[in-house]
């Protein structure tokens, strides 16, 4: 019998959906990998060529994590990129990766939250927000401050998950999915409807369910290396739990109650 | 529309415009990469023996995808020689090469305990008048002379004829580790390892890794291309190797129609005994002596992934296996598989390599600490179970936020290679130019390993070896 800490435990998923913290845990990082989101880099390439991002582009990048698609749209694009994140340690650990670069003179990471940006009115040509607007709690107001601080005629680029949240089975609603950007997800009309009452004119949104799966995959892989690495067993029963949701993430992607979806929308005037 | 007269199209795409040899008088050919029906090609014209087309790459598309996993080369310390006649005439290694040695090869010799029916050496038992067995003296120098082209040399492999029954082989690999070569192979058929106990407890004293010549196990295999049944030495040879503690490769020369059907159980066998932590597999190379042919229906490296993934469907699958940066990406692929003695996950379904290894895209790297152990991974240098290996795959696992437990699974990280050797069918220089495995000759050239082979290099070495040993012994 194994007597190891519970999935919600180790995922540090009791601390709350708003919390960012469960992005800070070695168990999240060592099962989403080090992109956090679905398709990686390529997808955040894609993101940026829907949204037309150009070279010397002030871009805000809203919950940046670990500084990966800050760095990338500045080292490939040549964009200036401010990231708000709120968790002091992703903080630090993507200003140390970006000075690491040679980027810091055109990467800047600030603290801050969703609901209340700490930047200027009008001051970016556009706003990236990867795999995270699905985890605000009060997605109006994460909306409404991204309209704030664009320029008139800036686009905003999301890319998240999509869920038609009743269609899920139980296990895709608990604690842990709420790590797995899944329990707060909203089916895709909805996003279309939060963006266009925001004021935001939908110009693209693009569906890459495939990446979902690959993650959910990724993530299985990365399960089958920590069984082996627990030889003890300890860690047995999480395993096989974690196991579970993403299989049950891959069905729901199969069936079409899952999903992933980039969104490219321009502020109006 | 009406039906106008068109000019008749080609049948293929031409890919890329090159330099050959003719496979019968070895001149030098202007030669053509086509592209044909999924296929790739390489294509040349001799004035004198006519047209020539062998199988290049089993599978175009991932020849043009892969291109951009060519790592930039990195200088040797010292050149050996210049460019006078011109690619491939000049070697080695001249200033024309794009890439340092990563692996060398001493071949101590030409005599062997088997007499195969394939050989790109043309060993054999028996007195040979045109044979050489070199000395300690000889084999040291060769030893400095790749130590002052390379500072810190990576990996050297002692080959031969059958090294293992040259006389002072052992004091030849002591003399290897001495300078400090990190990765120290002999390259054998285990025949003296089968039946001789005390040798392979004398390699494990001396930090010798083997790599042992296996082909498959059908008695079909076997006499096609060694020439007689060896499946109870070899068994023996590998129960003794893990009694002793010897690292083991197993290698496997294949032939389509012989063994190609073998890829799968050959992994089994290694991926369950405890002495082995790689195969490498090596399309026969139709060069010396060799079973008759045809170049174009030859097996490629995709072909033999193609078949792995075929025979172990709940093991590996094509993406893989990662090509090698530091050759010629179409050269060399290869794959770690964490193995626990029970399930398998092969790396790459847990590190996205291909973010770290593409060198043509101006593309952001995730991490160059990470980007540096995976190129130390996946090298011509790099065995499966050895320390170095070991700590690479830590470093990348801790990189990309894998616990550093993982370096207990890594230990016994299991490496799975796929080189296509070229010969004088095949020979491209493109791929030549960024070889960076190279025959060590006496004279202290280093000689890339399919030249060598291919454009004459092997002939006039041995002939000089040999003219020299026969007057010393006269």
């Amino acid at each position: 019998m194994s007597t190891g800490p519970s999935l919600d435990v180790l995922l540090g998923a009791n601390l709350g959906a708003c919390c960012a913290s469960p992005y800070d845990s070695a168990a999240v990082r060592w099962l989403l990998g080090d992109e956090l989101h679905p398709g990686g880099a390529a997808l955040t390439r894609r993101l940026a060529r829907l949204a037309g991002l150009e070279a010397r582009a002030s871009v805000l990048d809203v919950a940046s994590g670990w500084g990966r698609t800050a760095r990338l749209l500045a080292f490939e694009l040549g964009a200036e990129v401010t990231g708000v994140e709120r968790s002091a340690q992703s903080l630090a650990a993507a200003r140390a990766d970006a000075d690491a670069a040679g980027l810091g003179r055109r990467v800047r990471f600030v603290p801050g939250d969703a609901a209340a940006l700490p930047v200027p009115s009008r001051a970016f040509d556009a706003v990236v927000c990867e795999c995270a607007l699905c985890l605000f709690p009060a997605k109006p107001a994460a909306l409404a401050e991204m309209r704030r601080v664009l320029r008139p005629g800036g686009v905003v680029a999301i890319a998240d998950v999509t869920a038609e949240v009743a269609a899920l089975p139980a296990a895709l609603r608990g604690a842990a999915a709420r790590v797995a950007c899944i329990a707060e997800a909203l089916p895709a009309d909805r996003y279309e409807a939060l963006l266009d009452d925001a004021g935001f004119a939908l110009r693209v949104a693009e569906s890459h369910d495939g990446a979902l799966a690959a993650l959910a995959e990724r993530v299985e892989y990365r399960l089958r290396v920590a069984r082996m690495l627990d030889a003890t067993g300890d860690f047995a029963d999480a395993i096989a739990e974690a196991t579970e949701l993403t299989r049950e993430a891959r069905r729901a992607t199969a069936a079409g109650s899952l999903g992933y979806r980039l969104f490219v929308a321009a502020r109006g005037p | 529309m009406e039906a106008g007269i068109r000019p008749p199209s080609h049948d293929s795409v031409f890919l890329e415009l090159t330099r050959s040899i003719c496979p019968d008088c070895r001149r030098l050919l202007e030669a053509e990469v086509h592209a044909r029906g999924g296929k790739v090609y390489l294509r040349k014209h001799c004035p004198d023996h006519g047209e020539f087309e062998a199988l290049a790459y089993g599978d175009a598309e991932r020849y043009v995808e892969i291109q951009r996993y060519n790592k930039p080369g990195d200088r040797p310390l010292q050149l050996q020689t210049e460019v006078a006649e011109g690619c491939p005439r000049d070697c080695g290694i001249c200033p024309e090469h794009k890439q340092h040695t990563c692996l060398g090869i001493i071949e101590v010799n030409t005599g062997c305990n088997l007499d195969c029916p394939i050989c790109f050496a043309e060993s054999g038992t028996g007195h040979q008048p045109d044979g050489y067995s070199l000395t300690l003296a000889q084999v040291e120098e060769m030893l400095d002379a790749f130590v002052a082209a390379e500072g810190e040399p990576e990996a050297i492999q002692l080959s031969g004829g059958e090294p293992s029954i040259h006389p002072q082989i052992l004091d030849m690999l002591v003399a290897a580790k001495r300078r400090g070569i990190k990765l120290v192979m002999l390259n054998t058929n285990g025949i003296r390892l089968a039946r001789d106990p005390r040798f392979a407890p004398a390699l494990a004293e001396i930090g010798v890794h083997v790599y042992l010549q296996f082909d498959g196990f059908k008695d079909s295999t076997q006499l096609a291309i060694r020439g007689r049944r060896l499946q109870e030495e070899k068994q023996r040879a590998l129960d003794r190797c893990a009694a002793a503690g010897v690292g083991v490769s197993l290698a496997a020369a294949v032939e389509r129609g012989i063994n190609d059907d073998e890829v799968g159980a050959i992994v089994r066998l290694g991926v369950g005994h405890p002495a082995v932590s790689g195969v490498f597999f090596q399309p026969v190379t139709h060069s010396g002596r060799f079973l008759e042919f045809d170049p174009r229906e030859r097996l490629t490296n995709s072909d033999v992934i193609d078949a792995i993934a075929r025979q172990l469907p709940g093991w590996f699958r094509h993406d893989d296996f990662v090509p090698v940066p530091c050759c010629s990406p179409t050269c060399r692929s290869a794959t770690y598989a964490l193995y626990d003695g029970d399930d398998l996950v092969p790396l790459p379904r847990v590190v996205d390599v291909d973010d770290y290894l593409d060198y043509v895209t101006n593309r952001a790297v995730p991490d160059f600490e990470v980007r540096t152990a995976l190129e130390g991974l996946f090298s011509a240098a790099a065995a499966g179970g050895t320390e170095r290996t070991g700590e690479r795959l830590e470093c990348v696992a801790c990189g990309v936020g894998l616990p550093t437990e993982l370096r207990q699974v890594a230990a016994k990280g299991f490496m799975v290679v796929i080189q296509d050797f070229q010969d004088p069918y095949t020979l491209d220089v493109r791929k030549l130019r960024k070889c960076c495995v190279a025959e060590i000759v006496p004279d202290g050239r280093l000689i890339p390993f399919c030249a060598y082979n291919s454009v004459g290099y092997r002939e006039q070495v041995r002939a000089e070896l040999s003219a020299a040993q026969n007057n010393g012994a006269g």
